[in-house]
């Protein structure tokens, strides 16, 4: 799967997750760039991600994810 | 020893400057020597203690990275952390947790009657013992490489400013900065100066005159009316604040003098609108270290419950974080009422940011911090009282209403010792506002010469004449 396919499906989850329609992610994007995205919401949102792909982060791969980018290349691996 | 004492003026001055004499290769030596030194002014035989731990630290860092196989490394991981956590265990919790054993057994009607041991709290014990799980943590999920340098990684574990009452520090923040080598740094030594004698003014000046009127009526609490115990609870809950910030800051002060950037533990934490900012705000190395080590790792491994996920990693973590302070009922309680409202508060988002909507920003703010300040100082009903049925009868007086004695006055506090805590506290929270807009040390250092001495004068002079000298930090017992 592509990247920018797999940036904009996350992007609909946030959307969805955080109930706001103008979040833009890019793969920089970190918590500190989007309202409401913290610590709890986080899990939400990684939760909703799993579902969607159909696949399962590890403890240490969450707790290593430093933005926006490093999830989707996580995602892409794990689709492989 | 004491912060504000002379002794450690002398011990402080003398290590300054001795430090910046000797060479870059031998400051480590020194500064292990000096820290220990520091700690065993208060007990000789507990230093025995960190340095069993700096030694389990140190090995067990090494090996967890030189280790392939995965359980050698978690086995290695968990075996120390439950020999350092043991320690911590036996000399703080012991006696507490044989005692809640020995109750529950009773209810089931089993009498259990094991000894109780009269073991001391060495001091600084919680502080450090965190700092080791935090590194050796850290370590195996490969955040931050082991340290080789064994004498080093002791100066991390003692290095006297934060030894005794924290900030809980993190590897990947002093360990590089125990690598590089530091120069005089003017600007460094005259901020650390200038925050040292603000935790001064704080500690001497303000903690410990409210002390006075706050012991009064919380150790006799039946003898008091509505007013001067809530008047007794504000007042704590301005003590605290003091006395810890204030130690905060000679700590972090002291290390700046020596070069070395601390983290910081406060950013004026009673101007929260929230009770998750708040945490945000106070105690910040405890705090974030609750989560990156407690709250987060529940949270991940439990993302598929829902809400409850949350209300069980909020209810562990502030469990943990009551009990951090003292085995007592009391602290325990202290920690959960902060988890409740935690977990009020994430439930009840959705609705607040409703009401923020319609209400005007200025209202909602004040009225959120005036709320939040009020459940902090009720928190701290417990967090002071001296049992739980002190605490209750606190309460009890406080919902009673009972404004038939509006006489605040204590025999202990003198009207001129009122007077010069109402002044002390009004100069505290002018300057902290003025700290939410400009950063004060900088701007000092930009006026002149005049204007700069007039300022130290005037502010050492406050402090020699209005502070009390050689009293105890309320965090030493932690």
């Amino acid at each position: 799967m592509h990247t920018n396919q797999i940036l904009k499906e996350v992007n609909n989850i946030f959307i969805d997750v955080l109930d706001q329609e103008d979040i833009v992610l890019m793969r920089n994007s970190t918590a500190d760039d989007v309202e409401d995205w913290d610590s709890l919401t986080n899990m939400r949102l990684i939760v909703a991600i799993e579902k969607h792909f159909n696949i399962k982060f590890t403890t240490s791969e969450i707790q290593k994810f430093r933005n926006v980018g490093e999830m989707c290349d996580s995602i892409i691996e794990k689709k492989k | 020893m004491l912060f504000n004492s002379l002794q450690y003026l002398i011990f402080f001055v003398t290590v300054t400057i001795t430090y910046f004499l000797i060479s870059h290769r031998y400051r480590w030596v020194f500064l292990l020597i000096a820290s220990y030194y520091f700690y065993m002014c208060w007990e000789i035989q507990y230093v025995l203690l960190i340095i069993a731990s700096t030694i389990s630290a140190y090995i067990a860092g090494i090996y967890i990275e030189k280790v392939q196989k995965s359980l050698f490394k978690k086995g290695i991981l968990v075996l120390t952390l439950l020999f350092n956590a043991g320690i911590l265990f036996v000399f703080k919790y012991y006696n507490f947790f044989n005692e809640a054993f020995s109750i529950v057994l009773y209810k089931f009607n089993i009498l259990y009657e094991a000894p109780t041991l009269k073991l001391l709290l060495p001091i600084g014990i919680s502080f450090y013992t965190f700092q080791v799980i935090s590194y050796l943590i850290d370590v195996y999920r490969g955040d931050k490489e082991a340290e080789r340098h064994f004498g080093l990684f002791a100066v991390f574990l003692a290095f006297f400013p934060k030894l005794v009452a924290g900030p809980i520090e993190r590897a990947k923040n002093l360990l590089p900065q125990l690598h590089e080598k530091h120069e005089f740094d003017y600007k460094g030594v005259t901020d650390g100066l200038k925050l040292i004698a603000w935790g001064l003014f704080k500690k001497m000046v303000i903690a410990d005159r409210l002390a006075v009127y706050v012991n009064q009526i919380y150790n006799n609490p039946g003898e008091y009316a509505t007013l001067p115990i809530m008047l007794a609870t504000v007042f704590f809950t301005y003590q605290v604040y003091c006395d810890f910030s204030g130690y905060s800051d000679i700590a972090i002060g002291s290390a700046q003098v020596l070069g070395f950037r601390l983290m910081n533990n406060f950013d004026r934490p009673y101007s929260s609108k929230s009770i998750s900012e708040f945490w945000r705000r106070w105690h910040i190395s405890l705090s974030t270290w609750l989560n990156d080590y407690i709250y987060t790792p529940i949270l991940i491994r439990a993302r598929n419950w829902g809400q409850a996920a949350i209300i069980c990693s909020v209810s562990v973590t502030f469990l943990i974080c009551g009990l951090w302070h003292g085995a007592n009922w009391t602290f325990l309680i202290w920690g959960l009422l902060h988890g409740l409202m935690l977990s009020l508060e994430v439930v009840t988002k959705k609705s607040r940011k409703r009401i923020k909507k319609i209400v005007p920003k200025e209202i909602y703010d004040n009225i959120s911090m005036l709320f939040t300040f009020s459940f902090i100082c009720f928190a701290h009903i417990f967090f002071r009282a001296n049992s739980v049925e002190d605490a209750v009868k606190i309460i009890n007086i406080i919902f009673s209403f009972d404004f038939t004695n509006l006489n605040l006055s204590v025999a202990a506090l003198s009207q001129a010792d009122f007077f010069i805590a109402f002044l002390s506290l009004a100069i505290l929270e002018g300057v902290q506002l003025i700290q939410s807009r400009v950063h004060i040390r900088q701007y000092i250092a930009k006026r002149g010469l005049m204007y700069r001495w007039s300022l130290y004068v005037v502010f050492v002079s406050y402090i020699l004449f209005f502070g009390k000298a050689g009293s105890e930090f309320i965090y030493f017992q932690f």
